[in-house]
């Protein structure tokens, strides 16, 4: 069994921790590795999973250990595999003992996702150590066969296709709202985004009942601010055709019944725009923001990937360029809407497709015993 | 073999201080990834290689990356890596010349000095390059040489280059296309221009970027 070392930094938010805990699962129980896990954030990581306890530094959670990554950071065995995530420092005497070691480890920086076409030369190309004995790849995820591909479970389909309509009747009930006729229900998950505002000003003008499931934080205060009133977790706030729910954190699995059973997701980041492709729904993704519009690029690429064969491209990326703050969101939902049943089954089309490119962890397997 | 071969004998050569002397190869410096261009020289495995080509890549989250193509000056190998952009190399400073390029002698590109010595280069080796080199063009390039053989050229940062055709403007075009296609005279290379450049107009281009910079008076 080969013993694997991920190493975690959480830059802000959930989704470092949450693509490296979905990982770790799927290397320990579909590749039975031996898997330890370094987080530099234990709050953050057992707010995603409430199992884990932010006041141990050493724990086993399911077959995997879970350490705190300290600043000073301990002598340890290094493993067979090393992952950096998301091109994290290694602690400098760890990279020490890596190359002491007898036979150099596999070190693998797993970069963040993204569609553009450049990856696809740079996946699993070496990169120079100039001052060390030891190589490390880069493992780029990806849209296509020529990238690592996207994480997901092995039954994570089955499970998906196993959830009709009779287990969302069930999810809705055990959350309290069971589904009522011709009412939208759309969950939303995002960061700070000046398009809150207009979207919910749409929406609760608009004809159609909609039901918003608010997931806590950015997307909570901004609505509590439109409302002029608090939203905690299970407060329901209402304005026209728009009631508010505000949810709890969900732990990973119960948020993928939320976006199974959602008509419409609003996602941000990484792990929940990945999670919500899976759940084959109609989806709007807001990228991380970064300084001078250099995620405007990544956004466009996988737009480009996504709408290629799809009919209605222009309503889609009018929608997700507006609510990337880059148009009139509130003349964009109404084409949206509009068009709303080309739009639905196209996520489940785009779903099919994703599948091409393979699993990433089965091709992180694959390449690690190449080495 | 010939790899730790040829890296022995190199840091051989570095320890000799009668060697480290000569001029073939100065100091030793510490190289920038994302700063690297072809025709640099760094040091990976205690050989030096020839970046050949730099790419650079940045997006979103992700880390700035650079995909080098790079050739063993020990072994002629060509390999392919990635870096971060702010990955700190070891560069070699080399000795170089300022020369012109003079014509192509298959499979080398002669260059020639202020003294009319000759110097043939590897096509391979500078095949990034060949879109902008035409015979007997008056550039000042600075040609790299390592133990006395010459082995890259950079070409000034800035170059003038005649476009031998462009689609004309089409008045009232609302397409809202801002650049558009132009062939430069001689290499036949293709470059994106503004919509205002006309055929035999001369442009400035950037040979670090590849890009258009503008339409000369």
């Amino acid at each position: 069994m080969r013993r694997w070392d991920i190493f975690c930094a959480v830059v802000d938010n959930y989704g470092d921790i949450g693509t490296c805990w979905r990982l770790a699962q799927q290397l320990a129980d579909e590749h039975d590795a031996d898997v330890r896990l370094w987080v530099d954030n234990l709050d953050a990581f057992a707010r995603l999973c409430p199992s884990v306890s932010p006041l141990f530094s050493r724990q086993r959670l399911e077959s995997i250990e879970i350490r705190q990554w300290p600043s000073d950071f301990p002598v340890v065995e290094v493993a067979d595999v090393v992952i950096e995530a998301f091109a994290c420092e290694l602690p400098a005497t760890y990279i020490a003992a890596m190359t002491e070691r007898s036979e150099a480890p596999v070190w693998i920086n797993l970069e963040y996702l993204t569609a553009e076409d450049w990856v696809e030369d740079c996946h699993l190309l070496p990169s120079l150590q100039s001052r060390l004995p030891l190589k490390k790849y880069f493992f780029f995820p990806g849209f296509t066969s020529r990238t690592g591909g996207l994480l997901r479970e092995r039954d994570l389909l089955a499970r998906r296709a196993a959830f009709d309509a009779s287990a969302e009747a069930e999810f809705w009930r055990e959350v309290g709202l069971p589904r009522i006729d011709d009412e939208l229900r759309i969950s939303l998950f995002c960061y700070d985004n000046a398009s809150v505002f207009e979207l919910l000003e749409c929406w609760s003008a608009g004809n159609t009942a909609i039901r918003v499931m608010a997931a806590p934080g950015a997307a909570t205060d901004q609505i509590a601010s439109w409302f002029r009133d608090a939203l905690l977790p299970g407060a329901v706030l209402r304005r026209g055709s728009l009631t508010v729910n505000a949810m709890p954190f969900l732990p990973q699995s119960d948020y993928d019944k939320l976006l199974w059973a959602c008509d419409l997701n609003f996602v941000r980041g990484e792990d929940s725009f990945v999670r919500a492709q899976w759940a084959q729904q109609p989806f709007v993704w807001q990228i991380y923001p970064q300084s001078e519009n250099a995620h405007v690029v990544k956004l466009d690429s996988f737009l480009r990937r996504y709408l290629e064969k799809f009919s209605h491209a222009d309503v889609v990326r009018a929608l997700w360029h507006a609510w990337n703050g880059a148009g009139d969101v509130g003349a964009a939902w109404k084409e949206y809407i509009a068009n709303w049943r080309p739009i639905l089954e196209h996520g489940k089309l785009w779903a099919s497709e994703l599948d091409r490119a393979g699993n990433l962890a089965n091709n992180l397997i694959r390449f690690v015993s190449e080495k | 073999m010939l790899a730790s071969v040829a890296a022995r004998h190199f840091r051989d050569r570095q320890a000799d201080p009668l060697i480290r002397q000569s001029n073939w190869t100065s100091a030793m410096s510490v190289k920038i990834a994302g700063e690297l261009q072809s025709g640099n020289v760094i040091i990976v495995d205690n050989v030096p290689v020839i970046v050949l080509k730099a790419q650079y890549n940045k997006s979103g989250r992700n880390a700035a990356v650079v995909k080098l193509r790079m050739k063993n000056l020990m072994t002629n190998r060509i390999s392919e890596s990635v870096v971060k952009a702010d990955d700190k190399l070891e560069g070699v400073m080399l000795e170089k010349k300022e020369c012109t390029y003079s014509y192509y002698a298959p499979p080398a590109h002669v260059f020639v000095d202020s003294e009319f010595n000759q110097y043939e280069i590897d096509a391979e080796s500078i095949a990034d390059l060949e879109k902008y080199l035409v015979a007997d063009m008056t550039d000042v390039c600075e040609v790299t040489f390592y133990e006395g053989r010459p082995i890259s050229v950079v070409l000034p940062k800035i170059i003038i280059r005649e476009v031998e055709y462009t689609e004309p403007v089409v008045r009232g075009d609302t397409s809202g296309k801002i650049t558009k296609t132009a062939v430069l005279k001689d290499t036949k290379h293709e470059l994106q221009v503004t919509q205002f450049v006309e055929i035999g107009d001369k442009i400035e281009i950037d040979t670090e970027t590849g890009e258009f910079r503008r339409r000369c008076t």
